[in-house]
C-alpha cells in the first residue's frame, strides 16, 4: 500500500511539471530572442544531461562513461544513424566489462 | 500532410529511440525488483510516472530506507526539468485546444522532446508529437515488462552495459547539429562548463536546469542560426 500511494504521488509531481507549460503558455512571442532561446534550449538541455552525469555512469569504472561517449560522439560524427550510435556504445562498454 | 501522415511520420521519426529507451526501462526493471518491488508496482510505476530517471531514483532510495516525502520532493525537483522542455513542445502547437495539449504534455520526456525539437518545424504539429510519445511510453510499458520477466536471466555483463544507451542516444542527436553549426559546439561546450562548476554548488538535478536555462541564454549572442542568416 505504502508502494501505491508513493507511486501515485510520483505520478502527480511529475505531471504537475508536464502541465504547467499547457496551463500558462498562452500566446506564440513575437520576439525573436525569446525564440532563439526555446529554440537553443534542447541542445543545452542535452548537453546539460549527458555532460558530466556520463562519467558517472559506472561510479566504481569512470573509463566505462567515458570511452562509451568518446564512441557515441565519433559514431556520430561520422553521421551515423541513432540505432548504430546507440549499439555501438553498448557494444564498446560490453567488451570493456568482458576484458 | 494529413493527420494519420504526421502521425505515422511522428512514429517513423522516433523509432531508432527504441533503442536508447529499452536498455534504461529494462535497467530500471532490474533495480526495482532488486530493491523490492513487486512486478505489478514496478510496471505501474512506469505506467503512470514514465520518466526514468527519477523512477531510477526512486528505486534507489527505497533500497537505501528512504520514506515517501523524500523520494516524492525528489522526484519533483529531478522533473522540474520537465517544465522547460514542455514550453519548447508546447510552443510549437499553441494553436492545439488545450485538453488535447493536457493529454499530449504527458508524453513529454527527455527523448521525445529531443527528437520533436531537433526536427524541422514543419513537422512541429500534436499529430506528429502524438506519434513519436506513441513509441517512447510504448517502449517504455513495454521494456519495462521485459527488464521484470528477464530479471532473473540477464547476464550481468549486458545489465551493466546498458547504462551508456541514453547518454550514447543524446550524443547522437545533438553531435550532428554541431557538425552543421560551430557555434552551437562553442553552446555545447559552454553548457558543460556551467554544468560542472553548478553541480559544485547545488544538487545536480537543479544544476542541469541552470546550466540549460544559462547556457541557451548565453547563446541567444553568439549563436548564428541558419534562417536568420537567410533573412537578415
Amino acid at each position: 500500500m505504502k508502494i501505491f500511494f508513493l507511486i501515485i504521488a510520483m505520478a502527480l509531481v511529475t505531471y504537475f511539471g508536464r502541465v504547467l507549460p499547457v496551463l500558462f503558455l498562452g500566446q506564440k512571442t513575437n520576439r525573436p530572442s525569446v525564440e532563439k532561446f526555446l529554440r537553443l534550449i534542447p541542445y543545452s538541455a542535452m548537453t546539460a544531461l549527458v555532460f558530466p552525469g556520463v562519467l558517472s555512469v559506472d561510479k566504481d569504472f569512470m573509463a566505462i562513461g567515458v570511452v562509451g561517449a568518446v564512441t557515441a560522439l565519433a559514431l556520430s560524427w561520422f553521421n551515423m544513424s541513432i540505432t548504430f550510435v546507440v549499439i555501438g556504445a553498448i557494444v564498446v562498454n560490453m567488451l570493456m566489462y568482458a576484458m | 500532410m494529413r493527420k494519420k501522415e504526421q502521425y505515422l511520420l511522428g512514429v517513423k521519426t522516433a523509432l531508432p529511440v527504441i533503442l536508447g529507451i529499452l536498455p534504461v526501462a529494462v535497467a530500471f526493471a532490474v533495480l526495482s525488483e532488486h530493491s523490492g518491488l513487486t512486478t505489478l508496482e514496478t510496471i505501474l510505476m512506469s505506467t503512470l510516472v514514465f520518466a526514468g530517471a527519477s523512477q531510477i531514483m526512486a528505486v534507489g532510495m527505497l533500497l537505501a530506507g528512504a520514506g515517501i516525502l523524500p523520494i516524492v520532493l525528489a522526484t519533483f525537483i529531478l522533473n522540474f526539468r520537465h517544465v522547460i522542455m514542455g514550453t519548447c513542445v508546447m510552443n510549437r502547437m499553441l494553436d492545439t485546444p488545450m485538453w488535447k495539449r493536457a493529454i499530449l504534455c504527458f508524453g513529454v520526456t527527455d527523448e521525445s522532446f529531443a527528437i520533436f525539437t531537433t526536427n524541422e518545424e514543419t513537422n512541429n504539429t500534436p499529430y506528429y508529437f502524438a506519434g513519436v510519445i506513441s513509441v517512447t511510453y510504448s517502449t517504455w510499458v513495454l521494456g519495462t515488462i521485459a527488464g521484470c520477466a528477464a530479471s532473473q536471466f540477464l547476464p550481468i555483463l549486458v545489465s551493466r552495459s546498458l547504462g551508456i544507451a541514453l547518454f550514447a542516444m543524446f550524443i547522437g542527436l545533438v553531435i550532428p547539429n554541431v557538425r552543421k553549426n560551430i557555434e552551437l559546439g562553442v553552446l555545447v561546450i559552454l553548457t558543460a562548463f556551467l554544468n560542472v562548476i553548478f553541480n559544485y554548488f547545488v544538487p545536480s538535478s537543479w544544476a542541469i536546469i541552470f546550466a540549460t536555462l544559462v547556457g541557451a541564454f548565453l547563446g541567444i549572442f553568439f549563436v548564428k542560426e541558419a534562417e536568420e542568416e537567410e533573412i537578415q
